[in-house]
């Protein structure tokens, strides 16, 4: 395959690393077996609901309850996007009727055995319609995705990602379109040894739209992550949250440019934007690029950026107390992510995001169990 | 149970210790009181272990397991059987159960039974104290080989030790320290304390910044946890009112890096009438 990628003298993509992708795209499929259902990453008490295997962006019908979700031509559409234009037009669809919601959380399972692999997919949601997708990404090659997002009136959606492969890149697109008073809260968690390109665009073109789009990156080795995020509010009386929380390690590289829009006609626009960034050793680096572009004149945007270190008065007390250095810095790094894990609503979900967190610090036991985690956050 | 031999240490290149000699039995409250600056905060850090804090010359031995034998009557049973020279043999050092605390990580002194109740003690935003503690007891644990506590155990115990101090569970699952009030971080030190059972409590102007009945009970908070004949306590203050409560058996007066002057509890009497330039000249 002939891959035209951007060069990192293209402002969006100067931050990013893209050279791996040509050689990944060219490698064979991997002709071996892969996990069995029961031990992939499926949450461990969400309530039942539609499960999908998608290897190397196939579906695996075998392994695969689909629920509501269809296969076939969907309406996904970047052509100004050099790798989401390569999604293709065969892919997945979540379309509810109005009021309609699926019983518990979807769960997709995406795994790539090597090689690349692409696959576009498309969420509708009629009036009052809600639903939670949850889906999560292993294994090695480069899974390339372009997700469409339209929420009619009042529809909410609550979009969970976790990028826990070994190695590779994870490149994932967002196109979301929100009617009024509609929802949607994206978290994406990158903690496995993948590099990333994140994007998203979500434009809230009804009035009183909610839009939060945040995550936790984690990075270390040579690791990259790259996040790019548009939100723009298009009527009045939106509310938008962005809140990005970063760390890298070693020489790795974490980036998060995030930019609020707020068009003329979106009055009374309530932004709030938080880039924070933790860098666990100074060879490492953060990027964080936050934007506001306001046309409007009665709105209310917030933002911040920081990158800082571990907090060493701290460390020294925890020591103090018993607690050997490195457990101190994964209680600590735990404690500087949890604010952008914790957005995600449902229990389950939050704390199989916090125990990958936990995973990749090298404490896959909760430090004192999640329970007293909970506590720690007053819930 | 600790000797401190000529100790030297420096902070950023300046030294602050100078030659500072102490010995503490088990069994004994020792005060240290000096003026503003004199170091004895760096003598807490020293002995915890902070890094930055540049130990240049001098011992510091630590025997955990140490008994005052005439104090036994007191002990609630088995443990009287440990029972242990207290003071290091010349030549065997550690073959009797002494340590070298300088060798060991910050972490490793408190697994030993170290304690360092901190002047300001720290705020941590998003870990709770509850989370805090259980982290800290488990690798303690865990360090001298012991088992984990358990969920109910642990909570039981810590609602014994806040009830003990006088502050409310509820502050408990709160981050640590974010939002406690001067007197209410101090309370906190102590219900940690409490819940880590330490050997050895060096205590950092626990006082200041409390008012008379918070005084009170963090002074018989201390009596409670560390008054036995298997523990010992360096408390550093400024006041006789904690020397009231918290009765010490030996006085120190620190001042430019070295102890001025050792006494029994009517020094610090002494100290409070006639003030610390009197007495350190
Ligand atoms: N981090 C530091 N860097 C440089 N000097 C310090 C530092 N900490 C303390 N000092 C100095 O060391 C001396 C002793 O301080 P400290 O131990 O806090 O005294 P005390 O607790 O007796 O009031 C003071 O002169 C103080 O300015
Ligand atoms: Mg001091």
């Amino acid at each position: 395959m002939q891959l035209d990628l951007p060069s990192n003298r293209a402002e969006a993509w100067r931050w990013s690393d893209l050279s791996a992708l040509p050689a990944l795209a060219g490698e064979p499929k991997f002709a071996g077996t892969y996990p069995d259902f029961h031990q992939l990453p499926w949450l461990g008490d969400a309530p039942e609901g539609p499960r999908l295997v998608f290897v190397d962006g196939t579906l695996d019908a075998d392994r695969s309850n689909p629920g509501p979700i269809r296969f076939g031509p969907v309406e996904a559409r970047a052509e100004d996007h050099p790798l989401a234009r390569l999604a293709g037009q065969q892919g997945w669809s979540l379309r509810l009727g109005p009021d309609h919601a699926p019983t518990g959380p979807v769960q997709i399972v995406h795994i790539s055995t090597g090689a690349a692999d692409h696959l576009p997919a498309e969420i509708a949601l009629d009036t009052d319609a809600q639903a939670s997708i949850v889906e999560t990404y292993i294994g090695s090659g480069w899974t390339n995705r372009l997700t469409a997002i339209r929420l009619a009136k009042s529809a909410r959606l609550m979009l969970s990602r976790r990028l826990i492969g070994d190695s590779g890149f994870v490149s994932l697109t967002d196109r979301a379109e929100l009617g009024q008073a509609a929802s949607l809260i994206s978290v994406t968690l990158a903690a496995g040894g993948t590099d990333t390109r994140l994007d998203g665009r979500i434009d809230l073109q009804g009035e009183e739209g909610f839009a939060e789009a945040g995550g936790t990156l984690l990075a270390r080795g040579r690791q990259r992550h790259d996040a790019n995020l548009v939100l723009r509010h298009s009527a009045a009386h939106g509310m938008s949250r962005q809140v990005w929380r970063s760390v890298a390690d070693d020489k790795a590289t974490c980036s998060v440019a995030a930019r609020v829009e707020v068009a003329r006609a979106a009055q009374k626009t309530d932004g709030e934007q938080s880039l924070r960034g933790l860098l666990l050793q100074r060879s490492a680096t953060i990027n964080a690029k936050p934007e506001l572009e306001i046309f409007a004149d009665d709105v209310k945007c917030a933002h911040g950026a920081t990158v800082g270190e571990i907090d060493r008065n701290a460390l020294f007390y925890l020591a103090s107390r018993g607690v050997p250095v490195e457990e101190a810095k994964a209680l600590l790094t735990q404690a500087f992510v949890a604010d952008a894990i914790d957005r995600i609503g449902e229990e389950a979900v939050r704390e199989a995001f916090h125990a990958d967190a936990m995973a990749w610090f090298g404490f896959p036991l909760p430090l004192g169990e999640e329970g007293a985690r909970r506590e720690a956050v007053g819930r | 149970m600790l000797q401190i031999n000529n100790l030297h240490a420096e902070v950023d290149g300046k030294q602050i210790l100078n030659g500072l000699s102490l010995e503490v039995k088990a069994g004994e409250v020792h005060a240290i009181m000096g003026p503003n600056g004199a170091g004895k905060s760096t003598l807490g850090y020293v002995l915890g272990g902070r890094p930055g804090y540049e130990v240049t010359k001098g011992s510091v031995l630590f025997r955990p397991n140490t008994v005052r034998a005439e104090l036994v009557e007191a002990l609630p049973s088995s443990s009287n059987t440990e029972e242990g020279k207290d003071s290091p043999s010349t030549s065997s050092g550690r073959t009797d159960g002494w340590v070298d605390l300088l060798d060991l990580d910050p972490d490793e002194r408190a697994a030993a039974g170290l304690f360092l109740g901190f002047q300001y003690p720290v705020e941590i935003p998003g870990v709770s104290n509850v989370q805090f503690l259980r982290t800290a007891l488990n690798a303690q644990r865990r360090a001298r080989g012991e088992a984990e506590i358990s969920a109910g155990d642990f909570l039981r115990l810590s609602r014994e030790q806040a009830g003990g101090l006088g502050l409310d569970m509820e502050m408990l699952k709160r981050p640590v320290n974010v939002g406690f009030s001067g007197g209410e971080k101090k309370r906190n030190e102590m219900v940690q304390m409490g819940i880590l059972d330490p050997t050895f409590a060096v205590l950092d102007e626990t006082d200041s910044g409390l008012d008379i009945d918070a005084l009170r009970v963090v002074g018989e908070g201390i009596n409670r946890i560390m008054r036995r004949p298997d523990k010992a306590v360096l408390l550093i203050t400024h006041y006789q009112r904690l020397l009231d409560i918290v009765q010490p058996d030996v006085v120190h007066v620190l001042a430019a890096g070295r102890i001025v002057k050792t006494g029994g509890p009517e020094l610090a009497l002494e100290l409070e009438r006639e003030g610390y330039g009197a007495i350190a000249a």
